[in-house]
């Protein structure tokens, strides 16, 4: 059993670690068990692949490739849709192990409200909505940029499930913060920041981009500063409101998981990382009870939010 | 049903490199020491290697032999990009974070399996060969490449009728296990068959009795128009084939859904993962 230290309260759930395993990086729950020595039970939370009304196939290949510090993916929300996936995977997974949290994606107002219905109707244990896939031509990320769609989206979802509701914010917008008030406003629960960023590959010799939907979500180190930023800043508003944040963006290690504790978050999503090392988790728990040991704290969720700005901070200089 | 057979197949192992060998045309063949890897590898499956922390996504590769006794695998590479230029400075002694045996392996079915490898798709023919050698299958190995061979070609002791006159280089490693292999290569090398590796196969099928030809399997691995091209010839022959896949990877365990490719099924149209679902697919549902 995982140290008590590690439990956190995420949206009325107990988590037995602060660790959430991210939406597309381990399909729907099972999958990275083929790895031994891996085990759900080393996270709080997995989140199972974005699902939508009908089945989608997803782009053409190539759907992944390596950039610096990270990787572009592209995968195009291939998913059973959403009846397959609680007729035919819900009922394989194992709820004793770890919280499983749905990922809703849709094209219309309507997909989002009739998958979030669903899965309300399902033993997942929350629902996560997903305003800001980069890689589908409609919704997606079209609805996340706009603050006055995202609340519409939320308010929605919330009246189709009384299940924790997690609203997944865009970083490719340009007040993070106003958005984020306007999803708490429209009754989301849990806040996770930050989905991918858009990004391209270009292969030199074909001149053509190296994803064939030509560009592709950022993840990975390389994206890490600019996720700690927006989850400070989303911090900011959600705090007042007592709404909790996934951290997550390219964290690799215990220590970027607790700038991003300390950045404001109350758990912290590990995604890419996964694809570097399977069995990440458990070596990130442990230097997170380290530090807690070091520091002499009783409980992570003694590090959320306890950043100490320097004083003399200007707030939009960048140079 | 809770906990799947699936669980705990893969192993993640931190593997001493014994030995590291480079041959003419950026080839190399490396020797890791992987004893869980080893232990459980079966023909048509890979490993995910994390080549240089410097480029921490894992890249996928063949495995050429497993010695389970031992608890050593061995892959042949090719350096083709930034990955694996990596992965060729890397010296024995040092250690790479492998994770493996992944994939669907080969599933030898006919008593006649006539195994087709081409360019860095040879590993996976030479350990279905080796699989294979001592037992009922009578195998048959066509191997193909434009660059050098990376092992020095011998004279086959073997006969086989239907091959062209002079056709008779083969692999020391495959003669010596006693599986008949002939080579073929579009450059001129002595003792190799000038031209395709699919034109080998069809002169060795032709000069099989039709009975022989019944008993024949093709399985196959190498460059996209290759497999086309013995899914072909398989047609035209009506014969059942495997063949080996490559996409680009993240996750390599199933869980990214980044190397899907479209397969045909009884059921239409189905996305399907290179890393689990294959790398070996029914070479019909690929090329149809
Ligand atoms: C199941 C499987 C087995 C393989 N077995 C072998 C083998 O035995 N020997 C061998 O030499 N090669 C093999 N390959 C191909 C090998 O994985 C690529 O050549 C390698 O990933 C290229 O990496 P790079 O960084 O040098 O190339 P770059 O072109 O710089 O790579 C850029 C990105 O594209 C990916 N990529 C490029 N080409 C391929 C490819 N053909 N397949 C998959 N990903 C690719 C890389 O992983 C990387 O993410 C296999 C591929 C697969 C899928
Ligand atoms: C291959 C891949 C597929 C993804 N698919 C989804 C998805 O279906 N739904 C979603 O909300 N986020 C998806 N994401 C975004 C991740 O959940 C996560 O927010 C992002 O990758 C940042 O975290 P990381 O840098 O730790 O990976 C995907 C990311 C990757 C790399
Ligand atoms: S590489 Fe992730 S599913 Fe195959």
């Amino acid at each position: 059993m995982s140290d008590p230290r590690l439990a956190v309260d995420f949206c009325g759930l107990k988590f037995h670690t602060p660790l959430v395993l991210l939406s597309g990086c381990v399909g729907f729950g099972e999958e990275y068990t083929r790895v031994e020595g891996f085990s759900n039970r080393d996270a709080g939370a997995v989140c199972l692949k974005g699902t939508t009304g009908t089945a989608r196939p997803g782009n053409a290949p190539h759907r992944v490739c390596e950039t610096p510090g990270g990787m572009l993916n592209a995968i195009g929300l291939q998913n059973p849709g959403v009846d397959q996936v609680i007729s035919s995977i819900l009922p394989q997974l194992d709820f004793e192990e770890t919280r499983f949290i749905a990922n809703v994606s849709g094209s219309t107002l309507e997909e989002y409200e009739e998958v979030t219905r669903k899965f309300d109707d399902s033993p997942v244990d929350a629902i996560e909505i997903n305003i800001s896939c980069p890689n589908v031509k409609e919704g997606g990320v079209a609805f996340g940029n706009d603050p006055d769609m995202s609340a519409r989206v939320v308010e929605i979802c919330r009246k189709a499930t009384d299940k924790p509701l997690i609203t997944k914010l865009s970083p490719n917008q340009t007040d993070i913060a106003y958005n984020a008030k306007r999803c708490i406003e429209a009754g989301t629960d849990g806040l996770a920041v930050i989905n991918t960023l858009m990004g391209m590959a270009i292969d030199i010799e074909s001149r053509s981009p190296v994803i064939g939907n030509n560009q592709g979500g950022l993840s990975g180190p390389a994206i890490k500063p600019i996720a700690l930023l927006k989850v400070h800043q989303v911090y900011q508003v959600a705090r007042e409101h007592s709404i909790p944040i996934i951290g997550q963006g390219g964290i690799t290690s215990a220590e970027d998981a607790l700038e991003f504790l300390i950045a404001g978050a109350s758990v912290v999503g590990i995604g890419t990382a996964l694809f570097y090392d399977p069995l990440i988790c458990s070596k990130i728990n442990a230097g997170i009870l380290d530090y807690l040991e070091c520091q002499q704290l009783a409980e992570v969720g003694q590090i959320t939010g306890s950043l100490r700005l320097n004083e003399s901070s200007s707030p939009k200089c960048g140079g | 049903m809770k906990h799947p057979q699936q669980r705990n197949s893969i192993c993640l192992e931190d593997a001493e490199i014994l030995s590291h060998h480079a041959y003419p045309g950026d080839q190399h063949i490396l020797r890791l020491q992987a004893p869980r890897c080893a232990a459980r590898a079966k023909p048509g499956q890979f490993v995910h290697l994390t080549v240089d922390p410097q480029r921490p996504m894992r890249r996928p590769i063949s495995i050429m032999r497993a010695c389970a006794d031992d608890g050593w695998i061995d892959l042949l590479y090719k350096r083709v990009g930034e990955g694996t230029a990596l992965l060729a400075a890397r010296t024995t002694g040092e250690y790479l974070s492998t994770l493996g045996p992944i994939g669907q392996p080969f599933r030898i079915k006919e008593k006649r399996p006539l195994l087709i490898g081409g360019g860095v798709g040879m590993p996976p023919m030479v350990f279905v060969a080796e699989s294979l050698k001592n037992s009922e299958h009578q195998p048959m190995v066509i191997l193909g490449s434009e660059a050098p061979f990376p092992f020095t070609a011998r004279p086959s002791s073997i006969l086989l009728p239907g091959i062209p006159d002079g056709v008779i280089a083969a692999m020391p490693l495959l003669d010596d296990w006693g599986v008949p292999c002939r080579l073929a290569s579009q450059q001129q090398m002595p003792g190799v068959h000038q031209g395709y590796v699919t034109d080998l196969a069809r002169h060795w099928l032709n000069a099989l009795e039709a009975q022989a030809r019944q008993e024949v399997g093709l399985y196959a691995c190498g460059p996209h128009p290759m497999l086309e091209a013995v899914v072909e010839l398989a047609r035209e022959f009506a014969l059942p084939v495997q063949v080996s896949l490559e996409e680009f990877m993240a996750c390599g365990v199933g869980g990214c859904a980044g190397c899907s490719v479209e397969v045909q099924t009884e059921n239409g149209p189905a996305m399907q993962r290179v890393c689990v679902d294959g790398p070996v697919f029914d070479g019909y549902q690929v090329f149809n």
